[in-house]
Order: structure tokens, then C-alpha cells, then sequence
């Protein structure tokens, strides 16, 4: 089973300026909408990546200056957990 | 047809404009409201459009909003400035998208500035004024009727020192002049994406930084249990479906200039000031000085709509009139007859200004 974790974010436009962050420093990721359980306050969008980047990304996001939401743990066969943050 | 009305907008786009639209049209759906291909793939252009923006203006991402224009972008800088009956600092060459939203606020408005190409006289009357420390100033970065080149730099400096938060409507010199929000220290910079940017009407820019106010609330596809517009930028300003195929053009209109924009510059300034050489030729009052940019303005003999629709006749195109701008007609001197405005774009050559003496000889 492979471990991956959802990084939420408020708005889209930071979803997406995360997203090239993490491509950019080579970290596989997929933006998409949050499950509606995990979403604060309504919708908005995450990024689904695997769990082994999950400090590197942080990092990343920090350095860069982008703010995120919460990080959950999520596998593929269950829908995502608590907070993780 | 020989256009020179680009200060109204540009007509010549370039193929990758026309080329952008068209695809947006034919496979985006709403941006940042869905996780299917077509959704994404519209979250995916508009993305794109506001980075090539970030880029060209030295800002971050989410500082660029997309308006419907440039008025648009200036009613919200100028609201979230200027409380109702608060107090302004404007230049004499205003726009009405300036002005009418101060009229409408009841702002008591200082005009600074009022001589053609006149630096020194901008910036002492200017500081006459922030002295009395106005709730915000305004100006135009290039007059729209006569091309001047306000000393943003320096006018920018003079706000800081006496704390005065400002903003640049950047309708003449985005995508032709450097516009630098980050450097200025400006509150709010306004463009139209229609003109030098040339991407589609419909389409503008406000760089945010500072706090601003809403104007149109709505759904923007976060937060929706929230019945306050978001906090956070740019979903603040952007309530409602984007015009995705305007901010498409947009964003292609953007990377071609981040590559030609310089040499297109260029030619534009080259081209008005051989047009202000020859326009003195003839029998007319040339407004024309050390700092401007593409755009001239002259008053002829005979009347100067009747002249615009001659030249029309002859296939070139030009505004006569007051073009939105009384205030600027009032500094100049200018408010009972109006001008006639040629203002150079993407496409500017000599021959375009040969071509047009030729027709005024023949107009005469």
C-alpha cells in the first residue's frame, strides 16, 4: 500500500502556486478539489502527493512563502483521516 | 486601413492572442469550480495568465486580480482609499475613471500638476498637496489625450516620504513603459488588458498591496459556507465566472511581450515623436514635449470630429474629442475644441505618420 498525504489549501490560486513549487523541486503532485468532509468552511482544492515528501514539502511551502490549510494522512483504499497538522 | 487609435485599444493582436482565445472557447469550463479536465484545464489558463502578469509587474501571484478593465480596477482601489467624503491628491490628466468615482465618493479633490510635460511643476504641486496629507493620491502614469510621462518615479518617492498611500491607473504605459508596483511602493496599480497588454476587451488588472475593498460579492468557488467575501487575494475581488477566453489572450498577450515588448516600445515612441515632427509641419497646434510616449495629440483649424471622420473616410483612424479626459483638456487649454489623438501600437512604422500627413494635406 502506498501512503499519501493531502495538503488543503484555502484558495485555488495558492493550490496551484504550491503546485509548481513541489514540481519544481522535482515532488510529484496532483491538484485536485478537497473532499467536501475535509474542506473548511465549504470548497477548495489540495494537493495529493505521496507521504515520504510530506517534510520536504512543508519546507518548500514554508520557504516559498504559500499557505496551506492542514495536511492529512490518506491511503488508497480509505478516505482521509484527521488532522495531521 | 492605417489604425492609430491604440490608447483606446489595440487592434492588432498577435496570433497567439487570437490563438489563445480560441482554445480557451473551446476547452475550458469554469475555472476553480470542479475537478474534471475541462474545469482544471480553465484553472490551469487563468493560473498561467496571472503568473505572466506576476512576472512582467514584480509581484506575487496572488496580488493580480482580474477585472473587467482598467475603471473597474480603479473603482476599487479608489473605494477601499478614499472614504465617502474623504480627500484625494489627483493629477491634471486624469481619466474620467478617476475622477466620476471621487465625484461619486463626494471626495474633496486637489488637482496637482496641471502643465503639459512639466516635471518640475508636477512634483512641487504635488507636494504642496500630500502636505496636507490627503486620505490617498492618484495618478496617471501617461495622459491618455496628450501621452505625458508623469514623473511616477518621483511622485511614488513623494508619496512614501509623506505617507500617503497612492495609486497608478496604468492604462497608456502597461505592456509600453515599466510599471513597477513593488518598487514604487504603491497601494493599487490599474490597466486595461485590451490596450498595451493586447489581449481582448473585457480583460484588466489590479495589483493589490494594500487591503482592499469589495465591490462586487459573489461566488468565487472557495469558502462558500462563508457569507463574507474571502479575506485572502485574489478570490476577494474576483466574485463570479472569470472571462476565461479575455484572461486567456490576456496571458498570451503577456508572454508576448515579455519577449518583443522592449523593441515594440521602441517603435511606438520612435513613431509619435516622428509623427509630433511632421504634424508641425502643417497649420495645427502639436501638443508634444521631452516626456511622452506613443500617443499625440494636436488641434487642427477646422473642427476636429469633422477632421477624425474625413480621415476616417480615407481609412485612417483616430479619436477626436475629449476622450474621457476634461480634466486633462482643462490643463491644456484644450476643453472647447478637443483633440485630435493618434496614438501608435504594436504595428507603429514611420510610413503610418507619412501616411497620415499625406491625408491631413489632402483634408486641409
Amino acid at each position: 500500500m502506498r501512503s499519501e498525504i493531502l495538503i488543503t489549501f484555502r484558495s485555488i490560486t495558492y493550490a496551484q502556486r504550491a503546485e509548481q513549487l513541489l514540481n519544481r523541486g522535482n515532488i510529484s503532485c496532483v491538484l485536485q478539489r478537497t473532499p467536501k468532509l475535509l474542506a473548511q468552511r465549504g470548497c477548495g482544492y489540495c494537493l495529493r502527493l505521496n507521504a515520504r515528501f510530506l517534510e520536504r514539502a512543508v519546507e518548500l511551502l514554508r520557504r516559498g512563502d504559500v499557505p496551506y490549510q492542514r495536511i492529512y494522512p490518506v491511503d488508497e483504499r480509505s478516505a482521509p483521516e484527521g488532522a495531521a497538522r | 486601413m492605417i489604425y492609430l487609435d491604440n490608447g483606446a485599444t489595440s487592434l492588432r493582436k498577435p496570433r497567439c492572442v487570437l490563438e489563445a482565445v480560441q482554445r480557451a472557447m473551446q476547452t475550458c469550463a469554469n475555472p476553480g469550480r470542479g475537478g474534471y479536465g475541462a474545469s482544471m484545464e480553465a484553472s490551469r489558463t487563468v493560473y498561467a495568465a496571472r503568473e505572466a502578469a506576476a512576472q512582467l509587474f514584480g509581484c506575487r501571484s496572488e496580488q493580480v486580480v482580474f477585472t473587467p478593465g482598467c475603471t473597474q480596477g480603479l473603482n476599487i482601489a479608489i473605494r477601499s482609499l478614499v472614504p465617502p467624503g474623504g480627500s484625494a491628491v489627483i493629477s491634471g490628466f486624469e481619466h474620467n475613471a478617476v475622477v466620476r468615482p471621487l465625484h461619486l465618493l463626494g471626495a474633496r479633490v486637489t488637482v496637482a500638476g496641471r502643465r503639459l510635460f512639466d516635471w518640475a511643476d508636477t512634483l512641487e504641486s504635488f507636494e504642496k498637496a500630500l502636505k496636507k496629507h490627503p486620505d490617498a493620491a492618484i495618478f496617471t502614469h501617461v495622459s491618455n489625450v496628450f501621452g505625458y510621462i508623469e514623473p511616477v518615479d518621483a511622485l511614488a518617492e513623494l508619496c512614501t516620504a509623506y505617507g500617503v498611500p497612492f495609486i497608478v491607473d496604468a492604462a497608456q504605459s502597461a505592456g509600453t513603459l515599466p510599471v513597477r508596483p513593488e518598487s514604487w511602493g504603491a497601494a493599487f496599480v490599474a490597466m486595461p488588458g485590451h490596450k498595451g497588454l493586447l489581449g481582448p476587451q473585457g480583460t484588466g488588472l489590479l495589483i493589490c498591496r494594500a487591503e482592499p475593498k469589495v465591490l462586487i460579492a459573489g461566488g468565487t468557488g472557495s469558502e462558500s459556507e462563508n457569507p463574507d467575501m474571502p479575506a485572502y487575494l485574489p478570490d476577494r475581488l474576483e466574485a463570479g465566472t472569470l472571462n476565461v477566453p479575455g484572461i486567456a489572450g490576456l496571458g498570451a498577450g503577456m508572454r508576448f511581450l515579455a519577449q518583443r515588448g522592449e523593441e515594440l516600445s521602441m517603435r511606438e515612441s520612435q513613431s509619435a515623436r516622428y509623427c509630433a515632427e511632421l504634424l508641425k509641419k502643417l497649420d495645427v497646434t502639436v501638443y508634444s514635449g521631452e516626456h511622452q510616449a506613443s500617443t499625440v495629440s494636436f488641434v487642427p483649424k477646422s473642427d476636429c470630429e469633422e477632421l477624425a471622420q474625413r480621415l476616417a473616410g480615407s481609412g485612417i483612424c483616430v479619436r477626436a474629442g475629449l476622450h474621457c479626459a476634461p480634466l486633462a483638456h482643462q490643463s491644456a487649454g484644450t476643453l472647447q475644441t478637443g483633440t485630435v489623438r493618434v496614438s501608435f501600437g504594436a504595428d507603429a512604422s514611420p510610413r503610418q505618420a507619412e501616411a497620415l500627413l499625406q491625408c491631413l494635406k489632402r483634408a486641409r
